[in-house]
Parts: C-alpha cells; structure tokens; sequence
C-alpha cells in the first residue's frame, strides 16, 4: 500500500476543493453573461448584447431596495447579537446542566423548523388580529401595525437567525481562557469590568464572525420579506425573483443578482478592518 | 390495456436471430401497460381536480395511465425551457397568456384540430392558440369580507376600490396586476393595449394597499386572517373560502371582470402526441366539462356543459354567449404575454414604494 504523502493530501483535497470552486464560478459566470443580454418581452429567450440592463439601476427605487437591504441585514445582525450573546454566555457560564440543556433546546429547536413555517409563525404573532395585538389589546393598549413592515420583517429575520448567531458566539464564548477572567478578579475588577474588559474582547473573534454571517445570509433573505413584507418591503432578492419569475427579465434579474453579490461580497470586505480596529479599542491595544 | 405479442419461432436458426427479432417485436408491440401520459400541472386542488374530472376517465377509455407532475406557474415554464425537445411532460396546463410563451419559444407543438373535434363544440374563445386550447376560465376580481367592512358596502364597479372606505385594507396579486392596471385603464377610457392612461388612477390607488400577495395561499391567507378584507382575486379562490364559512362576497363590476383561461397545449418532442389529442378532447367533452367546473366552480369551455344551477349561479361563471359578452373582460394572450413584463416591472417601480 503506497504511503500517504503530502503531496497526495494536497491533492486529494484540492482537486475536489477546485471542482466545486470551478462550479460556481461557471455559475457565476453564465450570471455575469446574461445580464448583458437584451430582454425580449413575451419571449423566453434573449437577444443581441445591451447596457440597457445597468442602466434600469438608475432608477430611485432600485437604489431604494439596496439601501432597505442593507438596513435590514445590518439591523438583524445587531439585534441578532445583542440578543444572542447573553443566551450563548448563559449557555457556556451556567452551571446548571439541566438549564443548559433547556436553553439549547430552546435555542436550536427552531432550525429545525423550515423557514417557511417559523415566518407564518410570525404572521399569526404580528397581524392586526394576532397574538401581539390580542396581548396589546387585553392590556387596554393601542395595537400596533407591524406586519408588512421593516421592523416586523427585521423581527422575523432576527429570530430566524438567532439560533445560527448562538452556535457561533457559544463556541467562540467556550473558547475564552476562564484563567484570564480570574486574574482580572483577583485583581479587583467586579464582574462586569471583567465581562467588559476580558471576556468581551477575547470573544470578539466569535462577534464579528456571528454578524458578518448574520448580515450576509440576510442580503440573501428571500421568504422571510415576501411573506412578512407582503410586496410592501422588498429586498434584491424578491427584486430579482419579480423580474425574473414574475416579469420573466431573466437579463435584468441577472444584474440585481450580480449587485446583490458585489453587494455582500463589499461590505464583507469592509468588515474585516472594522472589526480589526473595534478588537484593538475594546482590548486597549 | 394488456396487449399480447406473440412471436413465432419457426424458422429462426439462430439464438442471435431470435434475440433480433424478439427485440424488434418488443419495440413494435409495446405493452400499453407501460403506456403513461404525463401532465404538468400546479399541485394540489388544480391536480386533484383534473385527476378526478379528466385523468379517471381518460384512464377508463384508454388504458392509458396518466401522471401528473406538479410545480408553480414560473417554474414549470423554467423546466420545460431548460428540457426543449426532450419534455418530462407530455401535456401542460397553464394560464393562456404563459401558454403563448410556452408557444412562442417553440415548447409546444401545433395541434392537429381534426383530432379534438369537441372543440367545434366550444365557445370560440377555447380555440387560444393553434398550439393550446382553453379548458375553463375564472375571474379575477374584487371580493371582499362582509362582517370586516361597512354594513351596506357594495362594490358595483372597479372604481369602487378607490374609495376612502378602503384606506389600508386593499389586498393585490404581486405576480400579476395586469387585473388592476386593465380596470385603471378601462376606468380612465383606455385598454390593455394604452394602459398607460390609467396611470394617474393606479397612483391614487396606493393608499388602500395594505399589501400585494405572492399566492393562492397567502391569498387566502390574508382574507381569512382579514388583514386585506378587500381583495382583487381568483374567483376559485373566493368561493373554496366561501364553502369553509369565511363570508366573502364577490362582486362582478360593471365593467366586467377580468377572464383568466387555463389552457393545455402538447409538449414539442413528445412521443405521446396521439394520446395527448385524446386527453385534451376528452377534457372538453361536456360531461367531463361539466365535472371539472362543478369542482373547480369555474365556467365550462364547452357550450353543452350542464353545470348545477348553484354553481352555474355563482358570479362570474358564464354559461351563455351573453354572459362572455357583458361580464367578462378578455385580454388577448399575445398583448397581455408581451406587456406583462412591462406591467409588472412599472407596479414594482412605482406602486410598491
């Protein structure tokens, strides 16, 4: 039997590695080629080559869509955060196993769950006549209109990534050396100082990676604003689904679809020194 | 239907000319139990529907297994484009105006009429296409919530849904609003054909959008739950929430509701043109016809169709050359195939927002 060198690791791994990555640039490419093709309405196929796609983005609402997009996904990933750090903190901290094991039930329970099913789940909590509104209402309290609105979509997002933004700070949380948070104990620093000055910073690694997921997998949200936003809150991707499925512009669908890419591919590039120089701030360096 | 093929081995010598004919004869005899025709179709009530009134009975006749694949509007059109020339589907059923870009990208192929001859028995309006052929129509248009709206709230003609009563309630197709832009352009002296003049009319429309929907389900999703008590809808749709208690009232307006057709036409490339021939004539064969409206509660192709009178009663089922003339608003596939996109795109820039 031949020895496993290196070289047949490398191999055996970067084959497969440049098959997929050689897929999806394929795709990616036939994307990039066909936003350059003229639509030709009441016909499925396309014409001669044309800018007039790149061109359609001049109008204000297409802009609209992208800026609601990136507030939207931005919004998620904080509130995404700041809800999901002190259930990921409890999680790894507690010492209980039994409340562990609940909150991971709670926490992971959902993904299992389609889409679908938790989005019509917060149809029935926010409609005029919902859960929300009924608990409003008992309370002698105006009820409030949040469906078919950003802040409702924002909540349904928030809570259908939740479970994934938990994984990833207990993980990261888990990782922090206990020694370090002791020290600064015995030091004299209370408890929040040490959470603040020690425990904070050396998860850092596990927040910025949680929020760049959240907020990319958001630019990609599709049936989450469909249904919650009810056509009145879109976001490219039910942009690129109207023209493509619904308009049958599969050119211009494909020029939202290649935004919407240098979009999330943009903003995770400027990520990476934000998130650099929040980690030296926050760990004094 | 069993066939048996029996062959006769006198005078083979070899067992390699026995394999060669054996072969031959299987190819030319094949057993009709493999036979199976199959049909693309949306799921659920559409399947049932036209398995119950149509395929049974094809089956029955024929001997011939019918299958049917189902997916939404859009994504068969995608498969069967993606699949030209080798169709999964023998036969589609489609609304009429994606039926003529099924036919105008040389999907479907031209019907041999001689074969369908209850066509002749049809209103002139079936014959869509010389490659697809209207099976029922239905309408869509405003209906609303009787116990969520005023008492005495009526709506007697489109321009009805512009009133103040429906700031915030009003619900629309988000797929296709050539239903409203038709009626704004009607309301405004227009037509499909110059929509454009009902574009101030469209604008002053935004306030009583409360939301579009995506649909049938979220359709009936918002009537039921009553965040949209007014909707511009698929008759079909208004009726099955009528029979599980939801009170809903449609209104046929003044100026007409606006015809949607589904239609079937022959997949180009099938093998199974013959058969197909003989599913889309039974499907127009008056009792067939008659079946399939009484479960969809839709308007018969076939002139001789026999619907109950509680179905045949229901607003917006024509049973009469009258009816087509005064209640319905048809739009031709061509002009509303090609303007759609148009349509659609202009709703997504301007009354979305």
């Amino acid at each position: 039997m031949p020895a496993v060198t290196r070289r047949t690791i490398f191999f055996g791994l970067a084959v497969p590695c440049i098959l997929a990555a050689a897929v999806l640039v394929a795709a990616l490419f036939y994307v990039f080629q066909y936003s350059f093709f003229k639509f030709i309405p009441g016909s499925l196929d396309v014409g001669g080559l044309t800018f007039e796609n790149f061109l359609r983005l001049e109008k204000p609402v297409y802009l609209d869509v992208i800026l609601d997009t990136f507030l939207i996904s931005a919004l998620t990933a904080i509130f995404c955060l700041l809800l999901s750090y002190p259930v990921a903190y409890a999680i790894v901290r507690t010492s209980s196993e039994g409340l562990r094991t609940f909150l991971i039930v709670l926490s992971v329970t959902p993904l299992f769950t389609g889409e679908i099913v938790r989005t019509y789940a917060w149809i029935l909590v926010l409609g005029a006549e919902g859960f929300l509104n009924s608990v409003l209402r008992a309370a002698s309290l105006s009820p409030v209109s949040l469906l078919y609105t950003k802040a409702g979509v924002v909540m349904a997002l928030v809570h259908f990534s939740m479970p994934v933004m938990i994984v990833l700070l207990a993980t990261a949380i888990s990782h922090v050396n206990r020694d370090f948070e002791k020290a600064a104990a015995n030091l004299g620093a209370r408890p929040f100082t040490v959470f603040l000055k020690v425990t904070l910073p050396l998860s850092l690694p596990g927040v910025v990676g949680g929020a760049a997921v959240i907020f990319a997998w958001t630019m990609s949200a599709f049936s989450t604003p469909q249904l919650i936003g009810g056509g009145k809150v879109l976001m490219i991707s039910n942009l690129v689904y109207l023209q493509g499925f619904s308009s049958f512009n599969f050119p211009f669908a494909a020029v939202l679809s290649l935004v919407a890419f240098a979009a999330a591919i943009g903003s995770l590039a400027l990520f990476a020194p934000l998130a650099g120089r929040l980690e030296r701030k926050l760990s004094g360096r | 239907m069993l066939r048996l093929c029996i062959v006769s081995k006198e005078g083979l010598m070899t067992g390699r000319l026995v394999a060669i004919v054996l072969a031959v004869a299987m190819a030319a005899c094949p057993a009709s139990a493999q036979e199976k025709l199959t049909i693309s179709i949306w799921g659920g009530n559409w399947r049932d529907g036209a398995n119950e009134a149509i395929a049974q009975e094809f089956t029955k006749r024929t001997g011939i297994a019918v299958e049917f694949i189902t997916g939404g509007t859009m994504d068969r059109l995608t498969k069967a484009k993606v699949a030209k020339g080798r169709p999964e589907a023998d036969l589609t059923l489609t609304t009429s105006h994606v039926a003529q870009l099924y036919m105008s990208d040389g999907l479907f192929e031209k019907l041999d009429l001689a074969k369908i001859p209850n066509l002749r028995e049809a209103y002139p309006i079936a014959a869509r296409s010389p490659y697809h052929i209207g099976l029922y129509s239905y309408v869509y248009t405003p209906a609303f919530r009787t116990d969520l709206m005023p008492q005495g709230f009526e709506i007697k003609s489109w321009r009805d849904l512009w009133g103040p009563t429906l700031k915030g309630k009003l619900g629309l197709p988000d797929f296709d609003p050539s239903h409203i832009i038709i009626a704004a352009a009607m309301l405004s002296g227009g037509s499909a054909q110059n929509w454009k003049v009902g574009i101030p009319l469209l604008e002053q429309l935004k306030p009583n959008i409360k939301a579009f929907y995506q649909s049938d389900a979220t359709s009936q999703e918002l009537m039921k739950s009553g965040e949209t008590p007014v909707q511009v809808l698929l008759s079909i749709n208004a009726f099955h929430q009528s029979s599980q208690g939801i009170p809903i009232k449609i209104a046929i307006p003044k100026e007409g509701a606006v015809v949607g057709i589904d239609a079937v036409g022959i997949s180009t490339g099938t093998k199974m043109a013959a058969a197909a021939h003989q599913f889309i004539d039974l499907a127009l064969d008056p009792a067939v016809q008659t079946k399939l409206c009484e479960i969809y509660k839709c308007s018969p192709m076939s002139m001789r169709a026999k619907l109950k009178p509680e179905v045949a009663n229901l607003p917006g089922i024509f049973t009469s050359p009258e009816q087509w003339k005064e209640n319905a608003i048809v739009v031709d596939d061509d002009i509303r195939a090609k303007s759609l996109p148009e349509w659609k795109s202009w709703f997504t820039e301007n009354m979305t927002r």
